[in-house]
């Protein structure tokens, strides 16, 4: 069995507000200074859902791919850590930038690349932007069913079971392999690596791929394949008001606060 | 487990291989035998001499007996403790255990033979006194009557016999006093902390004893009778001349020997009673040195070598795991994963209670009693001991011999998960057993070789690793606190001290104004000081009590290479772990540096006048010594000193204070666990300080004021007169400047 997670370095999530800048001329996030960037939550998730399924089978392989720049290694190598067999790192100019359709296209090119993969693991959305369209978008592109938002998924005499959160609990769905399966926050949190693993991890080589490689038309994805177009990014201000209800008694005040309420047509 | 469970726990069956088995002394036979198989000679030259040593066995029809009971104790003493030295040895070397050979023999001396840790209990310091100078004194008489007896020196005559009588009855009179002081806490005192894991060895020992010392005085006091009181009688019908002025030196037994003239027993009867007596004192003599093998009372060996083997080093250092990616095992999983002295101290644990009566952990009945987290691990070595030397010796799989896992199975996670490294058990524990590098070592097994690391303890780990501190969460940045402050300086080497800031001190919000207090005294005091700023990271500290050695050594490498390259020389820290770990542990990554906590800054700067509490602060206070401030490192007296020259502050201190100061709870890295168990160990510290009616209570660790904060709620829930947790800079700042509430 040979699985794939996709794993993506985003801006750290915890950066404190005082601390997270955006350049709006050229509609970018400014990198926090000091503050590294982390591997998204969900795509840890979503190793761990893979790690499971492996352990209980007794056999398989893990690959972690992740579209991005040379940093990203951290990212692949947080997952090897954790027990995965092998990184890909898909990092050229052309790949650079772009949206969740040219992510998608990228990741299935590189997954179609791998050849054998039997299911596709992804956070159900990256922690920075909260698009939540690659996962799907990659079945899309491979013609492979897909199940989304799953807290746990199992192989079961060779269909993929996923375990879904739903609006109001949760869902069972079986389908048939390769299939794409996307992990939510429910599953729990992601394991601690053994040291061991660790140390495994740093000596391990990450491959990387170009466009070229993965026989991409450069026009097709990163900036210039990209079909989302960011209008205007800026951080939104928040202004509040407190006016202080007069009166004698808490009665007084309370048919004040009714009398404003109803004057700014709330209650 | 904590005590509270295991008296819970006491009458449900044992869980499934629960209990390892009890060692047995098989083949105990061949060790008195060794020693037996030496005794002809001895015994031929007795069998001669019998006639010159009536005097010393007096009345005794085959003294030679007595040497028969001598070899076959050595023996006993030989084999028994080569079977715990063989145990010790499947243990790892011991780094550094023959350094400092002078300070080791003062150890032993003073905390062995001198008994300082015992003192600290007054009751048991007095009771352990009488009863270990009455066996040295007793020994040593012991000593004299068989040199006597067997060598060509004589020296009991005279003068010196009376005053040996004398000193043998006053010992042996102490020795009684001290049984009677420890039945009467074993039997009758409602006290527990013996109790806790008491063995039917306990009564032996301590009835033997008291036997011993009666049957002695009984030996004595029928001997003076028929002698010294009344002349004895010889066979031939003549009298011996009485000589009760030699009987009085007897004291003790005179006193019975005079008591016995009521009865007016025969000459014929007394010889009978002491004939009997006579042998019970020996046979019991021998028979309760026997004890040494089998039981606690080996302490008496092991509690000043241990002693003696006990760290010269700071307590709050913990050892480094040198060459750390070359391991195949990471800390301690397996019991022969410990060095030897770790092994070995096992054996010097008597079952006091006095670690586990300090515990914060069990104090809270949460999941740990160090006490029997030692006698577990030395059940278990006693267990899988043999097995593992044998494997050994034939080049077998020595990790696979146990079928239970030591960590885990023998010693639970949540135990070793409870500790706060606190280290009241290692300043209590009267046989020095180092308690806290134990846990944390099956710790590090837990987290770099397991992966097994309580939730919220993970959260804190990840976040240092990524983001360089333990606050997950956070909003604030390291600069936060400089916000309304235009003129704090940047360290650039060119000044005089660091000031470490330092996680806590710079992203928990209620620990910013602490941060502030101290800026604005060091500024006011006129130091030459600046800080990092962002490029603070954490220091390892947490991860390291976390058993997270390896990230430990790399956050601490690296920092270490960050102060060399920019000329640190002085550092003044907020946080007394981060003092701990720059001033103990940064040395083993070769960073020295002078360090000092802000208590011991601001002190010295009000002692010169830098600094000056001008104004009456008009508080009531309490002191609470921070764990890592006090007991590791030693430093009691700067911030009291502080508090005590500020006017209008009157100080009361809890009932456990200095080195006996009870843990706030969030040591060891439980600032970032759930705790398991009855009570949060903050609730019980914070009732302790609303115990002394204080109005505020006052420390010195970033920790301790967000436990107090928590606490305090909890256990006035009225906020009216809730008691207000500050630190010594903020107390210090009212005075100085004449804010109120450090504001």
């Amino acid at each position: 069995m040979h699985l794939v997670v996709c794993a993506k370095q985003i801006p750290d999530p915890e950066t404190p507000p005082a601390a997270f800048r955006i350049d709006e001329a050229n509609n970018e996030v400014i990198p926090a200074q000091g503050i590294p960037p982390v591997l998204s939550q969900f795509d840890g998730m979503a190793a761990e859902a893979a790690l499971r399924i492996v352990e209980a089978a007794g056999e398989g392989k893990i690959t972690v791919i992740s579209l991005g720049q040379e940093s990203a290694q951290a990212a692949i190598k947080q997952v090897l850590a954790m027990g995965a067999d092998e990184g890909i790192l898909l990092e050229d100019e052309a790949l650079q930038g772009g949206d969740s359709y040219t992510t998608a296209r990228t990741l299935a090119a590189a997954i179609e690349h791998l050849g054998d993969v039997d299911a596709v693991f992804c956070g159900r959305q990256a922690a920075d932007w909260d698009m939540g369209q690659v996962g799907l978008g990659i079945a899309e592109l491979l013609g492979w069913p897909s199940a989304i938002i799953g807290k746990d998924a199992k192989v079961d005499d060779g269909s993929m079971v996923v375990e879904r959160v739903t609006g109001d609990g949760f869902e069972t769905v079986s389908m048939p392999m390769p299939a794409v399966v996307t992990i939510s926050n429910e599953i729990g949190d992601p394991r601690y690596p053994k040291l061991q693993q660790i140390m495994q991890a740093a000596r391990k080589t990450v491959t990387r791929l170009s466009a070229d490689e993965l026989g991409l038309d450069p026009s097709t994805v990163g900036d210039a394949g990209a079909r989302l177009k960011l209008e205007r990014l800026f951080i939104p201000v928040v202004e509040g008001e407190v006016e202080l209800m007069e009166g004698e008694t808490a009665e007084e005040q309370a048919q004040a606060l009714a009398a404003a309420l109803r004057e700014a047509k709330i209650l | 487990m904590s005590v509270s469970e295991r008296e819970r726990n006491a009458e449900s069956p044992a869980p499934e291989g629960g209990r390892p088995k009890r060692v047995r002394l098989v083949g105990a036979w061949w060790g008195p035998a060794v020693g037996l198989s030496g005794l002809g000679l001895i015994s031929a030259i007795e069998l001669g001499r019998t006639d010159a040593s009536r005097e010393v066995f007096f009345n005794v029809a085959q003294p030679w007996a007595v040497y028969v009971m001598l070899a076959a104790l050595v023996g006993l003493l030989v084999y028994g403790f080569g079977r715990h030295a063989t145990l010790w040895a499947i243990g790892q070397p011991t780094p550094g255990i023959l350094r400092e050979i002078p300070m080791r023999v003062r150890n032993a001396v003073r905390l062995g033979i001198g008994q300082e840790k015992v003192r600290r209990d007054p009751y048991a310091g007095i009771m352990h006194f009488c009863i270990f100078s009455s066996i040295i004194v007793l020994t040593l008489v012991t000593a004299q009557v068989a040199i006597e007896d067997d060598t060509p020196l004589s020296f009991l005559n005279g003068w010196y016999y009376l005053f040996f009588s004398f000193y043998g009855d006053l010992f042996g009179l102490i020795g009684l006093i001290g049984v009677g002081m420890a039945l009467y806490r074993r039997y009758f005192d409602d006290f527990h902390r013996i109790r806790w894991d008491e063995r039917i060895e306990d009564h032996a020992i301590i009835v033997g004893l008291g036997l011993i010392l009666v049957t002695g005085f009984m030996v004595e006091s029928f001997r003076i009778y028929t002698t010294e009181l009344h002349g004895f009688v010889l066979e031939d019908g003549t009298q011996l001349e009485a000589h009760p002025d030699w009987a009085r030196w007897s004291f003790v037994s005179y006193v019975i020997a005079e008591f016995l003239n009521i009865f007016s027993p025969t000459q014929g009867h007394m010889l009978t009673a002491h004939t009997w007596s006579w042998w019970g004192h020996v046979v019991l003599a021998f028979g309760w040195l026997g004890l040494l093998v089998f039981t606690r009372l080996d302490h008496m060996i092991f509690a000043p070598v241990n002693a003696f083997f006990l760290r010269t080093d700071a307590p709050g250092r913990l050892a480094t795991i040198e060459n750390i990616e070359e391991q195949e095992v990471f800390g301690v999983g397996q019991i022969q994963d410990f060095t030897w002295k770790q092994l070995f101290e096992l054996d010097a644990c008597v079952r006091c209670g006095r670690c586990t009566e300090v515990c914060p952990a069990d104090v809270s009945g949460q999941p740990l009693s160090p006490m029997h987290l030692i006698q577990d691990l030395k059940a278990h070595l006693a267990s899988v001991g043999p097995d593992l030397q044998n494997a050994g010796h034939t080049n077998g799989d020595v990790r696979s011999v146990s079928p239970i896992e030591m960590v885990g199975d023998v010693i639970k996670d949540e135990t070793l998960w409870a500790c706060r490294t606190c280290g009241a058990c290692m300043q209590e524990c009267p046989v020095m057993i180092e308690h806290v590098p134990t846990i944390v070592d099956m710790r590090r097994y837990l987290v770099m070789n397991e992966a097994r690391v309580p939730a919220a303890a993970q959260g804190a780990l990840e976040n240092i690793e990524m983001r360089g501190h333990p606050w997950r969460g956070t909003m604030l940045t390291r600069e936060s606190w400089m916000e309304g402050f235009d003129d704090v300086p940047i360290f650039d080497g060119s000044q005089e001290y660091l000031y470490w800031v330092g996680c806590s001190g710079s992203l928990v919000e209620r620990n910013m104004p602490i941060t502030q207090s101290v800026f604005r005294l060091l500024r006011e005091s006129g130091a030459s000081f600046g800080v990092l700023g962002q490029e603070e990271t954490c220091n390892g500290d947490p991860a390291r009590r976390l058993g997270n050695e390896y990230l430990y050594q790399i956050l601490a490498m690296q920092l270490v290479e960050t102060f060399k390259a920019k000329n640190v020389q002085k550092v003044i820290t907020n946080c007394p772990h981060c003092f701990n770990t720059f001033r103990n542990e940064y040395p083993q990554f070769d960073g020295h540096f002078e360090v000092l906590h802000h208590t011991e800054f601001l002190q010295q700067a009000l002692d010169d006048g830098s600094l000056q509490p001008r104004h009456s602060v008009g508080t009531s206070v309490t002191y609470h010594d921070s764990c890592y401030l006090g007991r590791m490192n030693g430093v009691y007296d700067a911030p009291r000193q502080i508090i005590e020259v500020l006017p209008g502050v009157d100080l009361t201190e809890m009932w456990r204070s200095q080195s006996r100061g009870l843990c706030c709870g969030a040591g060891g890295g439980n600032m970032w666990q759930e705790e398991i168990g009855e009570r949060r160990v903050n609730h019980v510290r914070t009732e302790e300080a609303v115990g002394t009616g204080a109005d505020e209570v006052i420390s010195n660790c970033p920790f301790c004021i967000q436990m107090f904060e928590d606490g305090a709620p909890a256990i006035q829930p009225d906020e009216e007169g809730r008691i207000r947790p500050f630190d010594v800079a903020e107390l210090l700042e009212r005075s100085v400047f004449g804010t109120e509430n450090g504001s």
